[in-house]
């Protein structure tokens, strides 16, 4: 009874668990020496960077694709058969994206010092265009000021 | 930081750890950490001999033996040492992340 749990496959040594992850480590830059010689916790450590390094490399080619998109709808414009004679690309950004915290409160200052400009020059473009009289004639109000 | 054992004898100090080199020196030896149940009398001193093998390589066997045997508390450092030499393996298996699904267990001693 039970036997179906004696006399099994024999278990694969540590030695073998350890070339069997062996590549895996030298692969993601552990040393020979490092894997196994060091302190035997090193490889908790290089799997989390390993991790990291994975994100980042994901975020990075995220990034170029949005650039490359970007682009793309910059010049599609020009990109078609019938456009039109003269028809010229979107200009594409003149600045990367904004990452770090300090860059992305640059960047909305920018943004809203540029709408400023903008709302004062549609401002003064409808105030150029009213048709006022040259002199308006002031009226003053008298007020009377009661002092109880 | 792995998982260490310190001590002092004759002046000296020492420090007793398991890397994946020693025990694969071990393994090579004949030594199988599952003999510990079986045959415990080779397979204690073999154990504690194969944690020098990390930091103090040279030295003989018959210090060794004759430091495991002033050692007190024995029962208790046999479960360190056994400790120590799961140590390598353990750090190569991914603990599973916090998830639904994943299951808890708990032990009454």
């Amino acid at each position: 009874m039970g036997s179906e749990l004696v006399n099994s496959a024999p278990l694969p040594t540590y030695t073998e668990q350890f070339y069997k992850h062996f590549p895996f480590y030298l692969s993601i830059g552990m040393t020979y020496d490092q894997y196994w010689n060091d302190d035997c916790e090193l490889v908790v450590y290089y799997r989390k960077a390993n991790e990291l390094k994975n994100a980042r490399k994901n975020q990075e080619l995220w990034l170029q694709g949005m650039y490359i998109y970007e682009a793309l709808c910059c010049v599609s414009p020009v990109l078609h058969a019938f456009a039109k004679n003269g028809t010229k690309p979107h200009p594409y950004r003149d600045k990367p994206y904004p990452i770090s915290a300090e860059e992305i409160k640059e960047y909305k200052e920018a943004m809203e010092k540029a709408k400023r400009k903008k709302a004062m020059a549609a401002f003064m473009t409808w105030a150029s265009q009213l048709d006022l009289p040259d002199k308006v004639e002031r009226e003053e109000v008298n007020a009377d000021v009661r002092h109880d | 930081m792995a998982k260490q054992i310190t001590f002092e004898f004759e002046g000296k100090k020492y420090v007793l750890e398991f890397t994946r080199k020693s025990i694969e020196i071990m393994e090579k030896q004949g030594f199988i950490a599952s003999d510990i149940v079986e045959k415990p009398v080779s397979t204690l001193p073999a154990l504690f001999a194969g944690a020098f093998l990390a930091h103090h390589r040279n030295v003989k066997r018959e210090v060794i033996d004759k430091i495991f045997d002033k050692l007190t508390n024995k029962q208790e450092l046999i479960a360190k040492l056994a400790e120590m030499y799961n140590e390598p393996i353990m750090a190569l298996i991914d603990e599973p992340s916090e998830d639904e699904g994943n299951l808890n267990w708990g032990a009454n001693w």
